[in-house]
């Protein structure tokens, strides 16, 4: 079998190491997501479900454990090679959609091609074909504050897809939405892993949501407590 | 990525416009201040040589002098000496001194006077005009910087051949001629010493009070007398022969020529002509070696300034590093999104110190408008003094308002500096940031 994208073995993560208030948070987590699954992480809130997504993505780094993202040792790779992989590897869905206030749907799409120091002009063709894929084309000059959250979440999708990433990285994405735009989103997410086939990993506390996946994993407490299949 | 940053800055800074502008208000100041005191440092410097130039400033002035003794024995025995006919500058001297420095000295500016005289009309005896026939150079016209309306001016062949041609003054002209064209006209002087001569008018000047003076103002205009002009050699033949010499004299240098390296020359020339001559030697002076104190002064005022400046500069940078520390903080979570998006600390770094840069810059260029502005009202102020003051000087004077190139170049690096100095730390506490606490900070 071919090398997983994500591979973790005995994640823990511990906070305030050291200290008297130590905390740890992961009890050594083994996950493997294969290219192409859509896979959702499940569990209340604390259970440490978003301390994981964080060392997913690459913006925190784990205490223990060994995490392998296509094969290679994240945590052995120095702070601009993770810049690096943030920008090419990983796309980005956040719960409050985290969109740049000051500029357009289309200049927010082309933040992670200018940190690739894409050529301008592709940085534009790339970024309106994008916002073409999530039916946003028509409001490529609205600023966040002129869309709706169902808008602003397709380009943040728009923008975690721009760069051809490994893996989507989707944290609550419907959580600030109600559920008719929460639904569109899902869809919208269900349209690239099965058009795409991109791999997807969907944080979520929604049981619902998480049902629609293909695989789900359930985190309670620091520790991968259930894997089952879902609906798809 | 730089372009990027630049047009970042912009937007950040103007989505908040008085916070900017209170930030900017000390290097305003600074810069501005800076750009005043330059600005009527310069135009003093540029005033007082405009004006010296005019009076002679491109010119280098040359005379005969014994040589005196130096030591004490030889002056108790030494006696003023006599000026032999050897002891003059001949013009075959000044001729080879031309000849030599071709690009610094354009000729000799030299004039002769021979005397008052009238100019009768035998038709009509009302009908007459008072002149001084003055012997000149065709340098000296151009020294003067006259106007020609009419005519031509003299020629180094009228002055060599010694013709008996004149130039007259416009006024002049129109008072005794009427209408009539004045050129290839005969006009005879009979002199207050009994002679009489006769010119062909070639030209005529237009007179400038600046050049001859306003003339006594006490008797009527119709009889003031202007300066009939003629060919120096013409007027040395008409006072009796030959001319021995000059003993005193200005040359005129060509404009791109250095006051100080021509004078130099022409100092050595002399020095080698004159080398065996015991008793008299060329001593030269030029007008610019009096500017030298008064640039000195300038400077040192200008320096005490730019001191000030540089406390302002100071203080509006310290506001600048106060306005980013608080720009960085309120936008942590921006920076965590682009960290997340791929962003290394390199270029966040270099995003802040950047617009801390744009925004000394602004405030920079802001101060140096501002410092132009009123440099030109203060320039049109002095103007309008100089304008109406009462006096003969004013005429001579000349003055030129211009704000210091060099000070606004200094001006534009400075609060760039002033940027990048502080702007830095605050930037590198941007870039230091951890991204899942910049992500997750509320």
């Amino acid at each position: 079998m071919s090398e997983p994208v994500i591979r973790m073995e005995k994640i823990v993560k511990t906070y305030y190491l050291g200290k008297p208030n130590e905390l740890e948070i992961l009890h050594g987590i083994d996950l493997s997501i294969n290219e192409g699954e859509f896979v959702s992480i499940v569990g209340e809130s604390g259970s440490g479900k978003s301390t994981l997504m964080n060392i997913i993505g690459v913006l925190d780094r784990q205490t223990q454990g060994r995490y392998f993202l296509e094969g290679q040792d994240v945590n052995s790779m120095s702070d601009e090679i993770r810049s690096i992989v943030r920008n090419r590897r990983i796309g980005f869905v956040f719960q409050n959609f985290n969109l740049l206030p000051r500029a357009n749907a289309l200049k927010n799409v082309m933040i992670p091609l200018m940190y690739s120091q894409e050529k301008k002009k592709e940085r534009k063709e790339k970024a309106m074909e994008m916002l073409e894929m999530v039916g946003m084309a028509d409001r490529a000059t609205h600023k966040p504050n002129e869309l709706s959250g169902g808008q602003k979440q397709r380009v943040a999708i728009a923008r975690a897809m721009v760069n051809e990433p490994a893996i989507i990285l989707a944290d609550e994405p419907t959580g600030a939405l109600d559920s008719k735009t929460g639904h569109m989103v899902m869809d919208l997410f269900h349209k690239l892993h099965e058009e795409q086939g991109k791999t997807i990993v969907l944080i979520t506390h929604s049981q619902e949501l998480a049902s629609e996946t293909q695989r789900i994993v359930t985190i309670s407490d620091g520790e991968i407590i259930r894997e089952q299949e879902g609906r798809r | 990525m730089f372009w990027e940053n630049i047009k970042e800055a912009f937007s950040s800074i103007f989505s908040n416009k008085m916070r900017s502008l209170l930030t900017m208000l000390g290097i305003i100041i600074g810069i501005s201040a800076v750009i005043i005191i330059t600005t009527i440092g310069n135009s003093i410097q540029r005033t007082l040589t405009a004006t010296l130039n005019s009076l002679g400033g491109n010119t280098v002035a040359a005379y005969v002098q014994p040589r005196y003794p130096v030591t004490d024995e030889e002056r108790e025995v030494w006696v003023y000496p006599e000026m032999e006919e050897d002891d003059y500058v001949t013009q075959e001297m000044v001729d080879g001194l031309i000849e030599q420095y071709s690009d610094e000295i354009e000729g000799i500016v030299a004039q002769a006077t021979l005397g008052t005289g009238q100019i009768r009309d035998e038709a009509d005896a009302k009908n007459f005009a008072n002149v001084v026939v003055r012997g000149v150079t065709p340098e000296y016209l151009k020294y003067l910087k006259l106007e020609m309306p009419f005519g031509r001016s003299f020629t180094l062949a009228d002055n060599l051949k010694e013709k008996k041609v004149c130039m007259l003054a416009d006024k002049m002209v129109s008072q005794y001629f009427g209408d009539k064209n004045p050129i290839g006209e005969t006009v005879s002087v009979s002199t207050s010493e009994g002679s009489f001569y006769d010119f062909v008018v070639i030209g005529v000047y237009k007179y400038n009070e600046a050049a001859f003076g306003v003339g006594d103002t006490t008797i009527p205009e119709k009889e003031r007398s202007t300066e009939l002009l003629i060919p120096l050699q013409t007027c040395f033949r008409l006072q009796g022969g030959h001319q021995k010499g000059y003993d005193m004299f200005n040359l005129l240098l060509t404009p791109l020529a250095d006051v100080e390296t021509a004078t130099i020359h022409i100092s050595e020339y002399f020095k080698e002509v004159y080398a065996d001559n015991k008793n008299f030697e060329v001593e030269t002076y030029n007008m610019q070696s009096g500017l030298g104190m008064i640039n000195t002064v300038l400077n040192v005022i200008t320096i005490a300034v730019s001191g000030i400046a540089a406390i302002s500069l100071i203080v509006g940078g310290v506001g600048v590093m106060n306005i980013m520390l608080v720009s960085i903080t309120e936008r942590t979570k921006e920076i965590g999104v682009r960290m997340a998006m791929g962003a290394k600390r390199s270029i966040i770094r270099s995003q802040f110190v950047i617009e801390a840069i744009v925004l000394c810059l602004i405030g920079g260029i802001i101060g140096i408008l501002i410092g132009v502005g009123i440099g030109a009202i203060l320039g049109m102020a002095a103007n309008f003094i100089v304008q109406n003051m009462y006096s003969e000087y004013a005429n001579y004077i000349i003055m030129e308002i211009r704000p210091s190139g060099t000070a606004i170049l200094l001006s534009v690096f400075f609060s760039m500096l002033t940027g990048v100095f502080f702007g830095y730390y605050p930037a590198n506490k941007a870039a230091k940031m951890e991204v899942i606490d910049a992500l997750r900070y509320e």
